[in-house]
């Protein structure tokens, strides 16, 4: 493996001295089942691809109450692990929907340790994951060394329905705001230049309320809309242990829809100006993604949806115009064979709550919550659609979407800029 | 950086905003109670008229304590926490630096008149012998003085005034006063004010054989101002009030090392003249008219403010005009110019507001508004001087138009009641409620025109249709590339464009973000409705 510069039980005043090419962050809370895949993983990708080159693997965890700490150090072989210290966020209301409480500072803090060890490339990975491959070092820091992008998104094989907020709200629109195809632009794993983490600590997001969930997005908007180079980095499926997090689906909406269209009203001057999108380039390629997957039932998902309609009609119409409700009251009239949330009307949708989410019609968390049977309304239909595609035609429905999102741009963009009093 | 370039200044007299203790005369109690309403308007900088001690007989530009508050305003603490409240909603605060002159109430010039002839204390303001000193310095304000000086028994001399007599002079030549005024500037900056309008600037110092107005010793003067502000807190902005011609006031920016801002008084009756006149030309000349300026520095623009539409700098036909047009009524007319807020000088056309407010905000500057022009507040003519521009902010239909709980006859001035801008039916509350108002347009005019730096940061260049009644003209700013097009006639006009330097784009219009045709090698034609203006985002082709 690379030189690290240190060994494991080093303090971080000895680890002071030090500098290194490339800084691996693990993020973890609770994560002893998994970590020492994920360390090993790193060492041997370190040792493969960049052995020539100075390392540093760091360990950023969030508390665990677990033998996490432990289980990283043993799997090192007490040769160079760096266990980073920082203030632990307060308690929060709802745990992420990934399970780490205190992701954003423990991003922050692997920042800050790549700017002092003056690390060129800089790599986060969770250590829930429990399959990750030596490659994924090379993918993730390869760009970055080779100057070919500076920042790296993770690009993961899904099925239908995995990842399917991603997939409907979050890549979609990401891609119409910016312009730039990264298909995970919130994944907790990423590979990044000096410069990329030196502009995110600038930022002023890192202590807001929704920065331990939106914090992944958000270091990636940052880098697209500073215009700094992007690829993507094929990493095949994305498994992870389960942790303690939000588990109803309201919250992990809330969560991450918030995060995009909180990033969304801080970004107003750069992504009013970006049209169209151009594809990012992919580092390895993708494996297939088998057909061994479980047939996801979709009629609670419809049933979900109309119940939505009855009860939360009346607060969709202080974001949705007559139009879109009329729309929905004949979607939710459909019978289930005939299920099919249209495109246009379901971003529209999108950019009408992120609009109102902006406008602060009603309270922010009420209003994203109430978005959550229209988001089952359309997964259903999109799982309905899909249920016996190949991967690229799923892939293929996805650029369909995409494409209707980005034409549905200018809806949003007309709608900020002059809106109409909203009730 | 320069964030004064990306700012829309609320120009507000705290007496007339809101009355927070109940007693008539709006405070900053009040004010504070306001902010609300202020950040959700979009502005982003406050400039208050002064609130200093004062006799008021000039509105509070006549100062009898540079360092606190007036009584009837409030006190430091109450000034503290409202500044506090401004900055926690990102909004700056500029308040006034009068230069020029005190109030003869003011502890120096009491101080000065019973000195010595010749003795530091005397020479705080500008005495003589005789009142035959400076003849070739014009007298401002010709409805009420005869001359610049006035025979002050107590002094046994006469002493220097370019305004009103009961406002002395300070005398720059005594380095003493600069050091006093520095003194008094130190302590707002202290305070963490974000920036000073200087008053009354052409006219600091004086010299015989001159008009005393745009010294060499003056703008020595402000340089060593701005070094002081530059050492003590960067980023501080000076703006100058200088009614001149745009050729004079450009000497107030120096060499980026005077004001950072200045106003373009001269813009602001042009562009009331075009509309009038349906032509473009008054507005053309003057902004082709209007030198460059240093890269730091910036034009603050207004239609209306808290004098009278001041006609000083345009000829005398273009005041007789002006008049004709403007003011029938001789009671709207004082010194030399129009008494009269911005609706009831467009005879209360929302339309022809909408345009103008359109120009305000594209034009090459940093827009100023004054209070209660948001909503369409009328004026009264009946009132001295320029009170009826300074009347009571109409919050709601209640009792004192929701500005005051006083007893009606305590207030300071009257409300304005008449049957078309009275409060009844021109206040906040009611159009907050309209999603048509007035209100709400200006909320969607100043959201936009944040969103795009081109208009506080971009040149301009004006195209030449060959019909007069319409104005067009291109702004640019990095990549931003903006084409307004605004009709000055109240009919339907056609509009033949030579946009061939922008063959192959787009022209987007910027409101609703709806997409023209392209542009190609012909003349690009558009139809404009009365009073209509069109901003446009030249976009390149999606291929």
């Amino acid at each position: 493996m690379a030189s690290t510069g240190s060994n494991s039980s080093a303090p971080a005043a000895d680890a002071a001295t030090t500098r290194a090419d490339i800084l691996v962050a693990l993020t973890s809370h609770n994560d002893a089942r998994t970590v020492g895949g994920v360390v090993r993983a790193v060492a041997g990708g370190l040792s493969q691809y960049f052995g020539d080159l100075s390392a540093q693997v760091v360990l950023a965890d969030g508390g665990s109450t677990d033998a996490t700490r432990e289980a990283a150090r043993e799997a090192l072989g007490g040769a160079g692990l760096v266990e980073l210290e920082y203030p632990l966020q307060p308690a929060l209301a709802d745990v992420p929907y990934h399970g780490h409480p205190h992701r954003a500072r423990a991003v922050r803090a692997a920042f800050q340790e790549a700017a002092r060890l003056e690390a060129r490339a800089c790599v986060l990975l969770d250590a829930s994951l429990n399959a990750v491959e030596p490659a994924w070092v090379g993918r993730l820091i390869g760009p970055v060394l080779a100057g070919r992008a500076e920042f790296v998104g993770a690009h993961f094989v899904r099925h239908v329905h995995e990842g399917a907020l991603t997939k409907g709200i979050v890549y979609p629109v990401f891609r119409a705001l910016y312009g730039v195809r990264l298909r995970q632009p919130a994944s907790s794993e990423f590979g990044c230049s000096a410069r990329v983490a030196a502009s995110c600590l600038e930022q002023d997001f890192w202590e807001t309320e929704l920065a331990p969930s939106g914090i992944d997005l958000w270091v990636t908007t940052t880098a697209v809309s500073s215009g700094y180079g992007v690829c993507e980095a094929a990493l095949g499926p994305r498994q992870a242990a389960a942790r303690e997090a939000a588990t109803d689906l309201s919250t992990t909406l809330a969560q991450v829809v918030g995060a995009l269209f909180t990033d969304l009203d801080h970004r107003v001057d750069i992504w009013q100006r970006v049209r169209g999108s151009t594809p990012v380039p992919l580092v390895g390629e993708d494996p297939d993604a088998g057909s061994d997957v479980r047939p996801m039932a979709i009629e609670g998902l419809i049933e979900s949806f109309r119940l939505g309609y009855r009860e939360l009609r009346e607060i969709w119409t202080w974001v949705l115009p007559p139009r879109a409700i009329v729309e929905l009251r004949r979607l939710a009239a459909a019978p289930p064979e005939q299920f099919r949330f249209d495109d246009r009307l379901w971003a529209s949708v999108i950019y009408d709550f992120a609009f109102g989410f902006s406008q602060r019609v009603m309270p922010r968390s009420q209003l994203l919550r109430s978005l959550t049977p229209l988001y089952s309304g359309w997964l259903a239909s999109f799982v309905q659609e899909l249920r016996h595609a190949t991967q690229a035609e799923i892939e293929a429905r996805v650029e369909r979407l995409c494409q209707g999102f980005e034409a549905e741009k200018r809806h949003l963009i007309s709608r900020w800029r002059w809106p109409e009093k909203l009730r | 950086l320069h964030w004064y370039k990306d700012a829309v200044i609320y120009e507000l007299p705290v007496k007339s905003f809101c009355d927070g203790n109940a007693d008539g005369i709006g405070d900053f109690q009040g004010l504070s109670e306001r902010l609300d309403y202020l950040q959700a308007l979009g502005v982003t900088c406050l400039w208050l008229l002064p609130f200093f001690p004062s006799p008021l007989k000039d509105d509070g530009y006549d100062i009898a304590d540079y360092t606190s508050v007036h009584p009837s305003y409030g006190n430091l603490e109450d000034f503290k926490q409202f500044l506090g409240e401004a900055h926690a909603r990102g909004l700056k605060v500029l308040i006034e630096l009068v230069l020029n002159h005190t109030s003869d109430q003011h502890p120096w010039f009491q101080r000065a008149r019973a000195a010595p002839p010749g003795s530091v204390e005397r020479e705080f303001y500008v005495w003589s012998d005789t009142d035959e000193l400076y003849r070739d310095a014009r007298i401002i304000f010709v409805d009420t003085e005869r001359s610049n000086w006035t025979w002050d028994p107590v002094a046994k001399a006469y002493y220097w005034h370019r305004f009103f007599q009961h406002q002395p002079d300070l005398n720059y030549d005594n380095p003493v006063v600069l050091r006093e005024v520095l003194a008094a500037l130190d302590f707002w900056l202290d305070l963490g004010v974000d920036g000073f309008r200087l008053d009354a600037v052409p006219y600091l110092v004086e010299r015989d054989r001159t008009s005393c107005e745009n010294l060499p010793e003056t703008h020595a003067l402000i340089r060593t101002i701005r070094r002081h502000i530059d050492e003590k807190a960067p980023g501080c902005l000076l703006l100058a009030e200088a009614n001149q011609l745009p050729a004079d006031v450009c000497a107030y920016f120096g060499q980026g090392d005077e004001c950072h801002m200045a106003y373009h008084f001269p813009v602001m009756p042009r562009i009331f003249m075009g509309l009038h006149l349906e032509d473009r030309e008054p507005i053309t000349e003057v902004m082709e008219r209007t030198p460059a300026i240093p890269d730091s520095c910036q034009w603050a623009l207004f239609l209306r403010n808290h004098d009278e539409l001041t006609l000083e700098m345009v000829t005398d036909d273009e005041r007789d005009y002006m008049y004709l047009a403007y003011s029938l009524d001789p009671q709207a007319r004082l010194n030399v110019g129009i008494r009269r807020r911005l609706a009831p000088l467009v005879g209360n056309s929302r339309r022809r507001i909408e345009l103008l407010v359109g120009l305000l905000f594209s034009f090459p500057g940093t827009p100023i508004i004054y209070y209660g022009d948001e909503i369409g507040m009328g004026d009264n003519l009946y009132l001295g001087d320029r009170n009826g521009v300074r009347t009571p902010m109409q919050w709601t239909g209640d009792r004192n138009a929701g500005f005051s709980r006083a007893d009606p006859a305590r207030l300071y001035s009257p409300i304005i009641m008449d049957p078309v801008y009275g409060y009844q039916a021109v206040n906040v509350e009611s159009e907050e409620s309209d999603a048509a108002s007035l209100l709400q347009w200006m909320r969607n005019m100043i959201r936009m025109r944040k969103l795009f730096k081109v208009f506080g940061r971009g040149t301009i260049e004006f195209l030449q249709p060959s019909n007069h009644k319409v104005l067009a003209y291109v702004r640019r700013y990095r990549g931003d590339v903006i084409l307004c097009v605004a009709n000055l006639a109240r009919t339907v006009q056609p509009a033949e464009l030579d946009l061939r330097a922008f063959e192959g784009m787009v022209p987007v219009e910027m409101l609703g973000y709806t997409e023209f045709p392209g542009i190609g090698t012909l003349p690009y034609f558009l139809t404009l409705g009365p009073y209509g203006f069109y901003w446009f985002e030249l976009q390149r082709s999606r291929g």
